[in-house]
C-alpha cells in the first residue's frame, strides 16, 4: 500500500511539475529546484526495483517526465539565444545561486519570486487599504516536494574529463540519454553582457510587489554592502559616544526644585521597623531560626526533644472509670515454660506427634516443654516477634468484656437433698417377677384391698395375680388380635371389679379370686348388673336419629361370661387410658385416635355413655376425675385442661411446656399435679400456684411413659420410663400452704429389660405400702419393695 | 398516646459505634485512627446484644463506645493529624505541578516518624491522662518493658530505624540501673521464650520478658507499624517513668552516658548515675565502681584483696551480731498467734535475706559462653558489686583477667572436657584473650553453672554449688511465679503427698503385679490364674455396675480361689503362697470399697444434679468440665513422675 500512496502523491504532482516546466528553463531548475523531478526519478527507480505491479503506472510517470525533459531541451534547443527576460533572469539566478546566503532577502523565496514573476499561481486582490494583495496558491506539501538529497547528476558521461567533448557542441547525455548542450562559453557570455545596456541600480531581482524589476540605489546598495560585511547600516550611528556626565561630576548651583526635604529622607520607616521588629521577635520567639546544617539541626533537635520533666508532679489520683476494663496482664510463665523443666512435664512421642498435627492456632499452648542440658543450648525463640505483635493487636483491636469468673466449689452450687436414708420407707428392691404374659406387659394395677394384681398385655389376656406370691390365679383371654391396653380396678372396697380395654371394647369384669367372698362377688356382679335394668326400662337418654351412639353396652357372651367377664362396652376408637372416679359409679376412657369423641365418661350403674367434649384442641392422651372435687383434667399432646364437671365450663389450663405428654398424675391433696412427657422430662406443677411447672426433672434418658403418686398417704411418687428403669421420688407437699412441696429423688429400680426401645410401659402403687409394680415390655411384670 | 420508638434511636444502639462510624465521625484515615486508639487507650467493646447494636443487616465486628470517641473528637492530637495530611496533600501537589524544590521544601517540613524517630508532636498528655497516678503507670509497665525490650534487640530494618533501636535500648538500661540501685528485682526465670524478671517497684509487680541475645527472626506477616505506634507511646512512657523513679532515689536523670564506652560493648557499664545534688556514694559506688575502674584491673585486685583480708574478715561477723542483736530494723517483724483460734492474715513475704545482701561480698567472672548481660544485671540487682568477665564479652567489666585471685565465684557453662582433649584443646581456644588451660580450676573458687544464680535468687538464699557444677545435670528450673492451688499438681512435693487415694492404689496394685511377675518362675499357672483373676476384677471395676454384679464380685474370688486349689491339687503342688494373697486381697478390697463409694458419690451427684435448673446445671457442668481437665492434667503429670520415679529405683 505504501507503493501506491506514493504514487497517487505524486500523480497529483505531475500536473505542477509541469507548469513549473512551463514557466522555467529545464537548466535552472536542474540547478535550483531539482526537488520535484529528481526525487521522481528516484521513486521511479524505487519503484521499478521493487514492485512489477506498479510497473504500469512507474512508466506512466517516467514518460510525463521523459515528456517534460523533451520540453525543457526543446525550450533550450528552440532558443539559442534566449529572450532577455529570460536571459536576465537566468543571469539573476546565477549570481544568486553563486552567493545565496547573503542576498536573500527575507521573506522572499527566490524561487517563489520567479514563480511570481511568470504565472499565475497567485491571485492579485485588493487588500483592506485598497493596496495589491498577492493570493498565493497553497503549496501542497508533497511527499517529494521537500527532497533535496536525491541530486543526480545531470550529465550522466561520467568520470571523464570534459574537454573530450571539445569539438562537440554538447557536453555529454542526461539521464534519459538526450544531448546537453554545451552552454554559451564566456567569450559569448561577455558578448552577450556587452550588448546589454544594464540600466542604473539594476539589480536583476524583481519587486516582488509590484512585479516591477527592483533597481536599487546606491544608498541601498550601500547599505546592503554595509549589512554584508557586518557593519552597523547607518553610516552616521555612533556607537561609541562620548560620555556626558549629567549627575555626577557638574555640580549644580541651584537644585531643580525648590520643595523642601520631605521627612522620610532623614526619618527611618516606620513600616520597615515594624517588619524588622516582626522578624526580630520571631528570632526571639524561635520561630525563625538562623541557617545550620542539616546534621546540625537535627542533632540539635534530637538533644532538644528528649525533654525530662516529673509527668507525675502533683499527681491526684481519679477514680476509674466504672466502663474502663484494664486489659488482661499475660498469665505468668508455669513450670513446663522452663527450659529446663521437670521431667513429667516433657511430652511423650505421641502427645509430641498429636500436637504438631495441630493446627497452629487450634493448639492449646503455642509451645512444646522441651528441656536444654544447659543454658548455652537455648535457642531463641522463633515465634518471638509475633508473639508480641499478636499482644499488640489484641491491646487495641479484641473487644473487652468483663467476665467474672465463678470461682466457687461447683458442688456449692447442688441442693442439699436430705440422704435417701431418712426418707424411708420406699422400695428399693424387686421381690417377685410376675412372668407368664407373652409379649409385652401393657398395664397393671392392684386391686383397692392390696392383696390382687391385674395385668394386662400383648398377648390379648387379664390375668389376676397373687400380690405378695406371684401367683396367677385368674385368667382370660380378652381378644385374640388385640393388646389390653389397660386394666385398672373399681377403687371401692365393697366390690371386685376389674376394666380392661382391649381395642375398641371395654370389658367389666369380676375375676375369681382367694379373697373374694361370694358375697362380695354377688354384690360386685348386682352392680355391674344393675345397668341393665336401667337401660331396658328406658330411661336412657333418646340417641338422636342417624347418630351414632357414644357407646354400645352389651353381655360379651356366654363363654366371657363364664369366666367373669360380665359386660362389654364398645366405642368408636382404641381405648388407652382408663381412669375410674374414686366413688366408683364414673370413670373415663380417652382413646387418642377418636378425633371427637376421644373422651368419654361412662356412668356404670345407668349403662349409659357421654361424651362431654364436642370438640378438643389437641389429640387427648389422657385423663383423670379431681380426687376431691368435681373437676376433670383432660391432657392434650401439650396442655393439661381442668374442666369443672358442675358449671361445665374450663377452670384452668394447665401448660407444662413438654412437646408430648405421656401421663399425669394429680396428688392425692388434689393441688399438686404431675406430668411426664415422651421429651424425658418429669414436670411437677403447683396448682394454686402457677400454670407452668414447679420443677422440672431430667433423670432419665429415654421418655417417660407413666407417673403415678402414691395413695395411701406416703409422699411417694414413681415414674416410669422406656430407659427400663423406674425412679422413685419423694415428694412432700406440706399442710402449710406458704411452703413449698420437697421433690427429692430417691431410689432408681433397675430391672426391666429393653425391648424393641421400649422398657417400663406402666406403674402401679399399693394403696396402703410402699411398694409398686411395674408392667416392662419384656414381657415381666414386678413387685418393689 | 406515647410517642412510638424507632429502632436505633435510643439505647444499646446509640451506645456504640462500628469503626467504619467512628472513623467518619472523627475524619480521620484508618491508620491515623489506629494511632489515636493505641495511644489513647480506645480498645472496641462487646455489646451485650449484637443484633440490637448494630443498625446495618451485615454483621459488623467491632463496636466502640460512643462516649469513647466523643473523648477522641477534643484530642490535640487530631489537629496534628490533620496537619500532616494537609501537608502530605501539599506535596502531593507540588509533585503534581512538577514543582520539585517546593515538594522538598515541604518535605523537609514534614515530620517523618517511621524514618527519623521523631514526630512533631509529643504524647506527655496522653499519658498523663492514661495514668493519672504513677502507680496506674506502673501497673500498665508489663507490655512496655516486654515490648522495648524486644525492640531493643531487633535488627534495624526500614520498618524499624536504628534510632528508635539505641532509644530503647539506652531507656531498658536506664530502668534496669534503677532495679539495679533501688534492689527492687525479686524473680528471675530461665524459660524456653527468653528470660523472665519480675520487679517490686513501690508495692507493684512488674513482670516482663527480655529474649535471649540472638537475631530475632521476623515473621512476614507482622506489621511493624503498628508496632512502631506502641513503641513510640511507650518510649515516652517509659522515659517519664524513668525520670521519676530516678529522681525518686535521688540521681539525676539523664544519667550520664558514655557513647564510646557503649560502641565498645559496655551496654550498663556505659551509664554514670549521678547524684541530685551531692553525689550520693551508695548510688556512684553501684554504677561507678566498674566505670572507674579500667586501667589496672591487677593491681585494683590486689589491693581489694589487701583489704579484705586486712578489714572485713573479722570485722563484719562481729558488727553483724551486734546488729541481729541490739539494733532496732526496719524489716518486717512477723506477727505469729500466740493464742489459738484467730484468724490468719495473709503477711508481706518475710523474706530471710535481702535482696541487695545475697551476692554482696563475691566477686564473679563470666566465662565468655555465658550470657553476660542478664547475669551482669542480676548480679547487680542482688547486691553483687565485682563481676569480671572475658574481654570478648565487651567492656565495663571488673576485670577480664581470669587469674585474678579476688574472684570468688566463676560460672563457667561449657561442658568438662577430658584431660587427654584438654591438651590439643589449647590450640582450638584462640578466641579467648589470654590462654587459660580448659580444664584449669583456680583453687578457693567456686564453679558453678548459670542456673545455680537464678536458682539462688528465686529462693532467696545461696544454694549448694555441689548441684550445680560444670558438667552436672542440673536440677530442674521452677518456675517461681506459679502460685500452687489446693490440689493441684506441685513438682517441688513428692508424689505421696499429692496423690489421690485411688491413684496410691491403682499403684500398690501394680507394683504387686510386678511383684508376682517376679514370682512367675515358681508357679506358671497358678499364678497366670491369679492374675487373670486380678485383670478380671480390675476390668469389671472400671465399668459401672450395679449392685448384685457386685456381690458377684465378691463371690468371684472364694470361686476363684477354690478352682485355684484344686488346679494345685491337680498338678500335685501346694497352693501358692497365702500372705501374697491376703495382701492383694485386701488391697483389692480396699479398692473395692473405694470403688463403692465414688460410685454413690456419683449417684448422690446424679440425682443432685437432676434437681438443679437449666441453667444451674450448665454452669455446673462447664465448671466440672475444666475442673476434671485440669485434674486429667495433674494426674498425668502424677502418673508420668511415678513411673520415672519407679525406673529410678529400678536402677538403684
Amino acid at each position: 500500500m505504501g507503493f501506491k500512496s506514493v504514487d497517487k502523491k505524486r500523480k497529483t504532482q505531475v500536473p505542477e511539475s509541469e507548469s513549473d516546466d512551463e514557466l522555467a528553463g529545464g537548466f535552472f531548475d536542474g540547478v535550483l529546484s531539482q526537488s520535484e523531478d529528481d526525487s521522481d526519478f528516484v521513486a521511479d527507480d524505487d519503484d521499478d526495483d521493487d514492485n512489477d505491479d506498479q510497473d504500469d503506472s512507474a512508466s506512466e510517470g517516467s514518460q510525463d517526465d521523459e515528456d517534460d525533459e523533451e520540453d525543457d531541451d526543446d525550450a533550450l534547443l528552440s532558443d539559442d539565444i534566449p529572450s532577455d527576460l529570460d536571459g536576465e533572469e537566468a543571469l539573476g539566478k546565477l549570481l544568486i545561486t553563486d552567493d545565496e546566503p547573503e542576498i536573500e532577502v527575507p521573506g522572499v523565496d527566490p524561487k517563489r519570486q520567479d514563480v511570481g514573476d511568470e504565472e499565475k499561481n497567485y491571485r492579485i486582490e485588493k487588500d483592506a487599504n485598497g493596496g495589491e494583495r498577492y493570493v498565493y496558491d497553497e503549496i501542497e506539501p508533497g511527499y517529494d516536494t521537500d527532497d533535496t538529497d536525491a541530486q543526480g547528476p545531470a550529465n550522466t558521461i561520467g568520470d571523464i574529463p570534459l574537454d573530450f567533448y571539445d569539438s562537440y557542441p554538447h557536453i555529454g547525455y542526461d539521464i534519459n540519454g538526450k544531448k546537453i548542450m554545451r552552454p554559451a562559453s564566456g567569450d559569448a557570455l561577455q558578448n552577450l553582457l556587452d550588448s546589454i545596456e544594464v540600466p542604473k541600480g539594476w539589480t536583476g531581482l524583481t519587486d516582488i510587489n509590484t512585479g516591477n524589476p527592483l533597481n536599487l540605489t546606491d544608498e541601498e546598495l550601500e547599505l546592503v554592502r554595509r549589512v554584508q560585511m557586518g557593519l552597523i547600516p547607518n553610516e552616521l550611528h555612533d556607537p561609541y559616544p562620548d560620555t556626558v556626565e549629567y549627575f555626577t561630576s557638574i555640580e549644580e548651583k541651584m537644585p531643580l526644585s525648590s520643595a523642601p526635604e520631605p521627612k522620610r529622607r532623614f526619618l527611618p520607616s516606620k513600616n520597615e521597623a515594624k517588619q524588622v521588629m516582626k522578624l526580630v521577635r520571631a528570632i526571639r520567639e524561635g520561630r525563625i531560626m538562623p541557617y545550620k546544617p542539616p546534621e546540625e539541626r537535627e542533632r540539635e533537635a534530637e538533644e532538644e526533644d528528649e525533654v525530662h520533666f516529673d509527668l507525675w508532679q502533683n499527681e491526684e489520683p481519679q477514680d476509674a472509670n466504672p466502663m474502663h476494663i484494664p486489659a488482661p496482664k499475660l498469665p505468668p510463665p508455669g513450670y513446663d515454660m522452663s527450659y529446663n523443666p521437670p521431667e513429667e512435664y516433657l511430652p511423650t512421642k505421641e502427645e509430641r506427634e498429636e500436637w504438631e498435627k495441630l493446627d497452629p492456632e487450634e493448639r492449646e499452648k503455642e509451645y512444646l516443654p522441651q528441656k536444654y542440658g544447659a543454658l548455652r543450648k537455648v535457642p531463641a525463640w522463633s515465634e518471638m516477634v509475633k508473639e508480641r505483635f499478636e499482644r499488640c493487636m489484641d491491646l487495641y483491636l479484641a473487644p473487652r468484656i468483663r467476665k467474672n469468673r465463678l470461682n466457687i466449689d461447683p458442688n456449692s452450687l447442688l441442693p442439699k437433698l436430705p440422704s435417701p436414708s431418712e426418707l424411708k420407707p420406699f422400695p428399693t428392691v424387686c421381690q417377685t417377677i410376675f412372668r407368664g404374659h407373652e409379649g409385652r406387659v401393657r398395664s397393671v394395677s392392684i386391686d383397692p384391698s392390696g392383696t390382687a394384681l391385674a395385668t394386662g398385655g400383648d398377648d390379648g389376656t387379664v390375668r389376676v395375680w397373687e400380690l405378695l406370691t406371684g401367683r396367677q390365679v385368674w385368667s382370660v383371654k380378652l381378644s385374640s388380635d388385640e393388646a389390653v391396653n389397660t386394666v385398672r380396678w373399681r377403687p371401692s372396697k365393697d366390690s371386685f371389679i376389674l376394666a380392661a380395654a382391649a381395642g375398641e371394647d371395654i370389658f367389666l369384669m369380676v375375676p375369681s379370686h382367694a379373697t373374694v367372698t361370694p358375697s362380695l362377688d354377688q354384690v360386685s356382679r348386682d352392680i355391674l348388673a344393675a345397668g341393665f335394668g336401667y337401660a331396658t326400662h328406658g330411661q336412657q337418654q333418646p340417641v338422636a336419629v342417624g347418630k351414632e351412639p357414644a357407646a354400645k353396652w352389651a353381655r360379651p357372651g356366654t363363654k366371657l361370661e363364664d369366666e367373669g367377664v360380665l359386660i362389654r362396652i364398645t366405642v368408636r376408637s382404641t381405648v388407652k387410658v382408663i381412669h375410674w372416679h374414686r366413688r366408683g359409679d364414673h370413670f373415663a376412657t380417652v382413646s387418642p385416635s377418636g378425633q371427637r369423641s376421644s373422651v368419654a365418661i361412662h356412668t356404670l350403674s345407668k349403662h349409659m355413655t357421654q361424651i362431654p367434649f364436642r370438640k378438643l384442641s389437641g389429640l387427648a392422651q389422657t385423663a383423670a376425675f379431681h380426687p376431691l372435687r368435681p373437676l376433670f383434667f383432660v391432657a392434650t399432646q401439650r396442655t393439661i385442661r381442668c374442666y369443672d364437671l358442675q358449671k361445665l365450663e374450663l377452670v384452668k389450663v394447665v401448660q407444662p411446656g413438654a412437646k408430648w405428654i405421656s401421663s399425669f398424675d394429680i396428688h392425692p391433696s388434689g393441688d399438686n399435679l404431675i406430668v411426664s412427657s415422651y421429651d424425658k422430662r418429669l414436670l411437677w406443677h403447683d396448682l394454686d400456684l402457677s400454670n407452668r411447672p414447679y420443677k422440672t426433672m431430667r433423670f432419665h434418658s429415654e421418655a417417660i411413659r407413666m407417673v403415678r403418686f402414691h395413695r395411701g398417704g406416703l409422699p411417694l411418687f414413681a415414674d416410669a420410663s422406656d430407659d427400663g428403669t423406674l425412679q422413685i421420688f419423694h415428694g412432700k407437699v406440706p399442710n402449710d400452704q406458704l411452703e413449698n412441696p420437697t421433690i427429692v429423688p430417691v431410689k432408681m429400680l433397675k430391672g426391666h429389660k429393653v425391648v424393641n426401645k421400649l422398657g417400663v410401659l406402666d406403674i402401679d402403687w399399693h394403696p396402703r405400702e410402699p411398694w409398686c409394680v411395674s408392667a416392662g415390655a419384656d414381657g415381666t411384670a414386678q413387685l418393689w419393695m | 398516646m406515647a410517642k412510638i420508638k424507632r429502632r436505633g434511636q435510643a439505647g444499646q444502639a446509640k451506645n456504640y459505634l462500628t469503626r467504619t462510624q467512628a472513623v467518619k465521625k472523627l475524619q480521620l484515615s484508618l491508620p491515623d485512627f489506629r494511632k489515636l486508639c493505641i495511644w489513647k487507650g480506645i480498645y472496641p467493646r462487646e455489646p451485650r446484644n449484637k443484633k440490637k447494636v448494630s443498625k446495618s443487616a451485615t454483621a459488623s465486628t467491632t463496636f466502640y463506645y460512643t462516649k469513647d470517641i466523643q473523648y477522641l473528637l477534643h484530642e490535640p492530637l487530631l489537629q496534628k493529624f490533620r496537619e500532616q495530611k494537609v501537608l502530605e496533600k501539599k506535596i502531593s501537589r507540588a509533585l503534581g505541578r512538577g514543582d520539585v524544590t517546593d515538594a522538598a521544601r515541604f518535605e523537609r517540613s514534614a515530620a517523618r516518624p517511621d524514618k527519623t524517630g521523631k514526630p512533631r508532636y509529643t504524647l506527655h498528655h496522653v499519658i498523663r491522662e492514661r495514668y493519672p497516678t504513677f502507680v496506674d503507670a506502673l501497673r500498665d509497665l508489663d507490655d512496655c518493658l516486654s515490648m522495648l525490650f524486644l525492640f531493643a534487640n531487633l535488627p534495624s530494618t526500614s520498618a524499624v530505624p536504628a534510632k528508635m533501636i539505641a532509644r530503647c535500648e539506652r531507656l531498658c538500661l536506664e530502668f534496669e540501673h534503677y532495679l539495679i540501685v533501688s534492689h527492687g528485682l525479686r524473680k528471675s526465670f530461665l524459660s524456653i521464650k527468653g528470660i523472665y524478671y519480675q520487679a517490686n517497684i513501690q508495692g507493684e509487680d512488674i513482670l516482663w520478658l527480655v529474649p535471649y541475645k540472638f537475631n530475632q527472626r521476623i515473621v512476614g506477616d507482622v506489621d511493624f507499624r503498628i508496632m512502631g505506634t506502641f513503641v513510640e507511646f511507650y518510649m515516652t512512657l517509659l522515659g517519664f517513668v524513668n525520670y521519676r523513679l530516678y529522681t525518686s532515689i535521688g540521681l539525676k536523670y539523664p544519667p550520664k552516658f558514655d557513647q564510646l564506652k557503649d560502641d565498645q560493648g559496655a551496654e550498663l557499664g556505659a551509664f554514670a548515675l549521678e547524684g541530685v545534688n551531692i553525689a550520693t556514694d551508695g548510688a556512684k559506688a553501684a554504677a561507678g565502681d566498674d566505670a572507674e575502674h579500667g586501667p589496672d584491673p591487677m593491681l585494683q585486685a590486689a589491693v581489694d584483696k589487701l583489704v579484705r583480708q586486712l578489714k572485713e574478715e573479722p570485722g563484719v561477723e562481729s558488727e553483724v551480731a551486734v546488729d541481729a542483736e541490739e539494733m532496732p530494723s526496719d524489716a518486717l517483724d512477723k506477727f505469729e498467734p500466740v493464742a489459738p483460734g484467730g484468724d490468719v492474715l495473709p503477711q508481706p513475704s518475710h523474706s530471710s535475706s535481702d535482696p541487695a545482701e545475697l551476692f554482696a561480698g563475691m566477686t564473679f567472672f563470666l566465662s565468655r559462653e555465658t550470657p553476660r548481660q542478664p547475669l551482669e544485671f542480676i548480679l547487680r540487682a542482688f547486691g553483687c558489686k565485682r563481676i569480671g568477665w572475658d574481654s570478648v564479652l565487651g567492656e565495663g567489666s571488673f576485670t577480664t583477667d581470669e587469674s585474678d585471685p579476688a574472684i570468688t565465684h566463676q560460672i563457667v557453662d561449657r561442658p568438662v572436657v577430658q584431660a587427654a582433649m584438654s591438651s590439643e584443646g589449647d590450640g582450638e581456644d584462640n578466641q579467648t584473650s589470654q590462654k587459660v588451660d580448659l580444664n584449669q580450676r583456680y583453687p578457693g573458687r567456686v564453679y558453678v553453672q548459670p542456673q545455680w544464680v537464678w536458682d539462688c535468687v528465686n529462693d532467696d538464699e545461696l544454694k549448694s554449688s555441689e548441684l550445680y557444677a560444670p558438667g552436672a545435670p542440673l536440677p530442674p528450673h521452677l518456675s517461681p511465679f506459679v502460685k500452687t492451688a489446693h490440689g493441684q499438681y506441685d513438682p517441688t512435693l513428692p508424689l505421696e503427698v499429692q496423690e489421690t487415694e485411688a491413684e496410691t492404689l491403682d499403684a500398690d496394685l501394680a507394683e504387686v503385679d510386678e511383684a508376682e511377675g517376679d514370682e512367675v518362675e515358681n508357679g506358671m499357672d497358678v499364678e497366670s490364674g491369679n492374675d487373670d483373676s486380678e485383670e478380671e476384677a480390675a476390668a469389671e471395676l472400671s465399668e459401672e455396675e450395679e449392685d448384685e454384679e457386685d456381690e458377684e464380685d465378691e463371690e468371684e474370688p472364694a470361686t476363684l480361689q477354690r478352682q485355684r486349689e484344686l488346679e494345685a491339687e491337680i498338678a500335685g503342688k501346694a497352693v501358692a503362697s497365702k500372705t501374697v494373697d491376703a495382701k492383694t486381697k485386701a488391697k483389692l478390697e480396699a479398692r473395692k470399697a473405694l470403688e463403692k463409694k465414688t460410685r454413690e458419690e456419683a449417684e448422690d451427684l446424679e440425682r443432685a444434679k437432676g434437681m438443679l435448673s437449666k441453667k444451674k446445671r450448665k454452669l455446673f457442668e462447664q465448671m466440672q468440665y475444666t475442673n476434671n481437665k485440669k485434674s486429667a492434667e495433674d494426674m498425668k503429670l502424677r502418673s508420668k513422675r511415678r513411673k520415672m520415679e519407679k525406673e529410678l529405683a529400678k536402677k538403684a
